[in-house]
């Protein structure tokens, strides 16, 4: 019943024949399944929005074709399309009840007013609003949560093949938030409606999503479960983007006829082997070859530095550092090491399961990092990396 | 193969043809026609004429520099343009002088009355200007009762107080009738002015006097320039002030209407009408550079309110500046309305009391009641529909060619009425293809081409409001152009085109230096009709006239204020 969708090298360039054209997308290609609960995630300014537009023909697209299932719609306009959409600002129509706007896609349809009306009381118990239904009153009479639900009602009461959803929940505080997104991904599971939510939130993305795909500059970079974004990210920036990832300036151990079973150094004091399937870098490793290391916080684990000193050479030493700041978080224990430049390009952070005996803030304690686990990146992608993630928060 | 593959191309390009929704096309066409129509092809045919020599003929095949060249030649044009530039420039320093100190006083002195004092702005809306000067006649006229007072008590002392015709009376009539513009603008800015930045130069030890010259003042020059130039627009295009006041002395305005119905010299005319087009233009150019090179933060981000002045001197100098400027301001009415009940004012005070001017109306003026209503409302109708539809393009659509779609409707807004009346007569009367020359279809075109600006700028600013993901989202739901602009846009920019058109309403029942070049006896209206009464001498049937129309307007935009709950002042932001 519910449609897949695909993207087919599918470009947009705003303002081609100006002086300065933005190229929004870059042959973004890819298939989202039936039913699917798909993310689009990504710094701001990334494409997203664009793409949503463009998928719901609100923006034409320069390049490529978009499908619904077989249907090609690239040059369809969007009222021809059977789709629902929440925007960011909910849209809903200050000059209608709440019972118009939900009507409002059936009126169009010229839906007879029975079904309408025992549709709307559906879509309205399925979002929980029965009550506000019954009051009908003005749509700005309503709280943020409510309006929230009332859009969602609105976009999916006359069946449409395909939702779409623009960051629907950046206008709620933290906690609705929250409620709000397990709301959406029952609402989406009871109808089945093949569903694109878009969101610069990884937190969000990860819990919301079947799948999501990652996007930098109009281009796709990763695309997967979260689990995969999670454990195998494709480069520093997913890395970067999905989850805190530490990064270590590292080197290919200088042993004759180095290849990718070599060891890793971090300074002195750490050598690493990571996995193989764990590196990527394209094409064999070369002696000396500078690469960044990525460790996730839990992959990092510190020792107070007396009794590290106390059984030297156990685990090849660690990284000298300061404990910045150390946060309990419940079942773990999160510290912020402060260590040299010439090792890491930002404080480290490291999660324990237990605390560590006797290390209070302030004291040195030495790094570990878990080699099996570790990742190899190519060095470029640090700089930028690291600057959009600033430009984020 | 490739044949095939061109005809499947083709095929795709037509299906893709008729998926597009074309109703959007159709909104631009329309209007555009109508412009090219009413508005570009005038405007041609005006420089046509120009270039033609004096006459009424266009001769494509002798060109010529010859009507221009009477501004070189004859006395009588060099007076008239001489004339135009002085009265605009001392109507803008007079109105200046006037509206500035009390935008000031009303913004940052705390006094009574602000309100009172703020609906002063309502006046260049209300008031026509030609009957503002009609009742200088009647108070510093010949026999002005002012005047006639004054003389009493200096002629002893050989002192004579001058009459109010000629270039002096015309500039103190202008500057009474405009410098609501100024003031307005200027306490605007003066309100809205970050009074961190005042603070800031107090912290750094500057006194009061130096702040406001080097701070305050600067802050304002935006307001003050664009108030400037509105009031010289306005002086340069007005023709009921110096046909009434002006006595001997001409500006380009009355030179043209003389030209034209003196002796039918259309030719000419347009080259007078080009000419000030020219001026205006000029000094909106000049206004844009000064602006445009003086970027002043003007919009208060903080909320911080401004330190207005307590001392107990500066509240009583505002206060007795701002009645005094009042009283003035409302003089005019006043004696409009006494005179309505009088036969004659020759002395001090009026004589022979008599409701006979307001039974005369039914009978005398019927018809030109029914002509200024028909033409005001189906004017304001059409005004609205084509309004709206350049507003909703140029704002939503963005067509390529919007930017002059957009020029193109602003255009009459800096067009004298008379340089409009021209540009139509010489599109459009005598011989031409099509003959609306003494019809009502050519007054209606006029006031059409003439007050689209109103409803325009009204629309565009409901429409910036508007968040556009509103209309998307009625798309996303299936409804087509048509259907989203119904349900959708339509009611939520409602108020503004109301605002807009009731606006237009009121100006167009009062408007005179359109109509009087266009008017046939069949197509006369109200304002016309007061006009010839006064240079007729019927003082108290003009008064009764004009009391009639005056509260018909207000009725009108009062009843739109309360209607969409603004405050009056605020519809004289469209003007
Ligand atoms: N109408 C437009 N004209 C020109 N450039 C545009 C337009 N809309 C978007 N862009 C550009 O396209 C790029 C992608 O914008 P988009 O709105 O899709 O970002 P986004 O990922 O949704 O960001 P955010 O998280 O901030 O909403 C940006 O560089 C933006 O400046
Ligand atoms: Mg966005």
């Amino acid at each position: 019943m519910s449609l897949s969708m695909t993207y087919e090298g599918v470009e947009k360039v705003f303002d081609p024949e100006g002086r300065n054209p933005v190229r929004a997308l870059n042959s973004v290609s890819f298939t989202i399944e039936p039913g699917e609960l798909f993310c689009l995630l990504g710094p701001s300014g990334c494409g997203k929005t664009t793409l949503l537009r463009c998928t719901a023909g609100l923006e034409s697209i320069t390049g490529g074709k978009i499908y619904y299932g077989e249907r090609d719609v690239t040059t369809i306009p969007p009222f021809r399309r059977n789709i629902g959409m929440v925007f960011q600002s909910f849209a809903l129509y200050p000059h209608m009840s709440v019972y118009e706007n939900v009507a409002y896609g059936m009126r169009v349809r010229k839906v007879p007013e029975e079904t309408i009306r025992t549709k709307v009381t559906e879509i309205m118990d399925l979002v929980g609003l029965p009550d506000v239904l019954k009051r009908n009153p003005s749509p700005t009479a309503l709280s943020g949560g409510q309006k929230q639900r009332v859009a969602v009602a609105r976009a999916l009461v006359y069946d449409p093949e395909i939702l779409l959803l623009d960051e629907p929940l950046a206008n709620l505080d933290a906690k609705l938030r929250r409620r709000m997104r397990a709301e959406i991904r029952r609402i989406q599971k009871v109808t089945g409606i093949t569903t694109i939510f878009v969101t610069h939130d990884q937190e969000e993305a990860m819990a919301i999503g079947d799948r999501l795909a990652v996007l930098r500059d109009g281009n796709v970079e990763q695309l997967g479960s979260s689990g995969e974004l999670y454990h195998e990210p494709q480069n520093a920036f997913v890395a970067n983007f999905i989850g805190k990832m530490n990064f270590f300036h590292g080197n290919v151990a200088s042993a004759a006829g180095a290849n990718r079973e070599s060891p890793v150094r971090i300074g002195n004091e750490l050598e690493i082997r990571p996995h193989s399937e764990r590196i990527k870098l394209e094409g064999p490793l070369s002696p000396g070859q500078d690469v960044l290391v990525g460790a996730r916080p839990e992959n990092l684990s510190i020792t107070n530095v007396s009794s590290a000193a106390g059984e030297a050479g156990g685990s090849g030493g660690g990284i000298v550092g300061r404990v910045n700041v150390i946060q309990n978080l419940g079942q773990i224990t999160r510290y912020e090491v402060v260590v040299d430049d010439a090792y890491a390009i930002d404080a480290l952070e490291v999660d324990m399961y237990a605390p560590v005996d006797g290390v209070t803030e302030g004291d040195e304690v030495a790094v570990q990092v878990n080699g099996e686990k570790a990742l190899l990146f190519a060095p470029e992608t640090v700089a930028d990396t690291v600057a959009e993630e600033e430009e984020v928060s | 193969m490739a044949a095939d593959s061109t005809r499947t191309q083709t095929e795709s390009r037509i299906e893709r043809l008729l998926q597009k929704d074309w109703t959007p096309y159709l909104i631009f066409a329309l209007p555009l026609l109508f412009l090219v129509l009413f508005l570009f092809w005038p405007l041609a045919t005006t420089v046509l004429r120009a270039l033609s020599g004096p006459g009424f003929d266009i001769d494509l095949g002798n060109l010529s520099l010859e009507n221009f060249n009477r501004f070189v030649t004859s006395p009588m044009y060099q007076r008239s343009l001489r004339n135009s530039f002085v009265v605009s420039v001392s109507s803008v320093v007079f109105a200046s002088l006037i509206g500035l100190p009390m935008g000031y006083f009303v913004a940052r002195v705390k006094m009574p009355f602000k309100n009172l004092f703020l609906s002063i702005g309502i006046l260049p809306i209300i008031m026509p200007s030609f009957i503002g000067a009609f009742s200088w006649v009647i108070l510093l006229g010949r026999q002005g009762i002012i005047r006639h007072f004054l003389n009493q008590i200096f002629m002893p002392f050989g002192i004579v107080i001058p009459s109010i015709y000629g270039l002096w009376g015309i500039i103190f009539a202008m500057s009474l009738t405009y410098f609501p513009f100024v003031f307005l603008l200027s306490y605007g800015a003066f309100s809205a002015a970050n009074p961190m930045l005042e603070e800031a130069a107090m912290m750094m030890g500057a006194r009061r006097p130096r702040i406001m010259r080097t701070i305050t003042l600067p802050l304002v020059i935006p307001s003050l320039g664009a108030g400037a130039i509105l009031v010289f627009i306005r002086s340069m295009g007005n023709y009921g002030i110096p046909a009434i006041l002006g006595g001997d002395q001409y500006v380009l305005p009355t030179l043209t209407y003389f030209r034209v119905t003196g002796f039918w010299d259309l030719n000419s005319a347009a080259a007078i009408a080009m000419v000030s087009v020219a001026i205006t233009g000029a000094a909106l150019l000049l206004q844009k550079y000064v602006i445009s090179r003086r970027e002043y933060e003007t919009v208060s981000s903080s909320r911080s309110e401004q330190h207005l002045h307590t001392h107990w001197l500066a509240r009583l100098i505002a206060v007795a500046y701002c009645t005094l400027v009042l009283i003035v301001a409302m003089l005019p009415n006043i004696t409009i309305i006494i005179m309505s009940f009088f036969e004659q004012w020759r002395g001090l005070f009026p004589t022979g009391f008599t409701l006979e001017n307001y039974l005369r109306i039914p009978r005398m003026v019927s018809s030109e009641i029914f002509n200024s209503l028909f033409l005001s409302i189906t004017a304001s109708f059409i005004t609205a529909v084509l309004g709206c539809m350049v507003a909703y393009i140029t704002e939503r659509r963005r067509p390529k060619g919007a930017v002059i779609l957009d020029l193109a409707v602003m255009a009459p807004f800096i067009l004298p009425g008379i340089v409009v009346s021209v540009a139509l007569l010489s599109a459009f009367s005598g011989d031409t293809v099509l003959p609306l020359g003494g019809t009502f279809m050519i007054i209606l075109i006029a006031f059409v081409v003439r007050r689209t600006p109103y409803v325009f700028r009204s629309v565009v600013a409901s429409l910036t409001q508007l968040d556009e993901t509103l209309e998307e989202s009625s798309m996303i739901m299936g409804a087509n152009w048509l259907y989203t602009f119904r349900r959708v846009t339509l009611p939520l920019i409602m108020s503004g085109i109301i605002a807009g058109t009731i606006l237009t309403f009121a100006t167009l029942l009062q408007e005179l230096s359109t109509t009087i070049l266009l008017y046939s006896a069949r197509t006369r209206t109200v304002p016309v009709r007061i006009f010839s009464a006064v240079q007729d001498g019927y003082f108290g049937q003009g008064a009764a006239l004009s009391v009639m129309l005056l509260v018909t307007v207000f009725i009108v935009v009062y009843a739109m204020n309360r209607m969409l709950g603004r405050s009056i002042s605020s519809s004289f932001k469209l003007g």
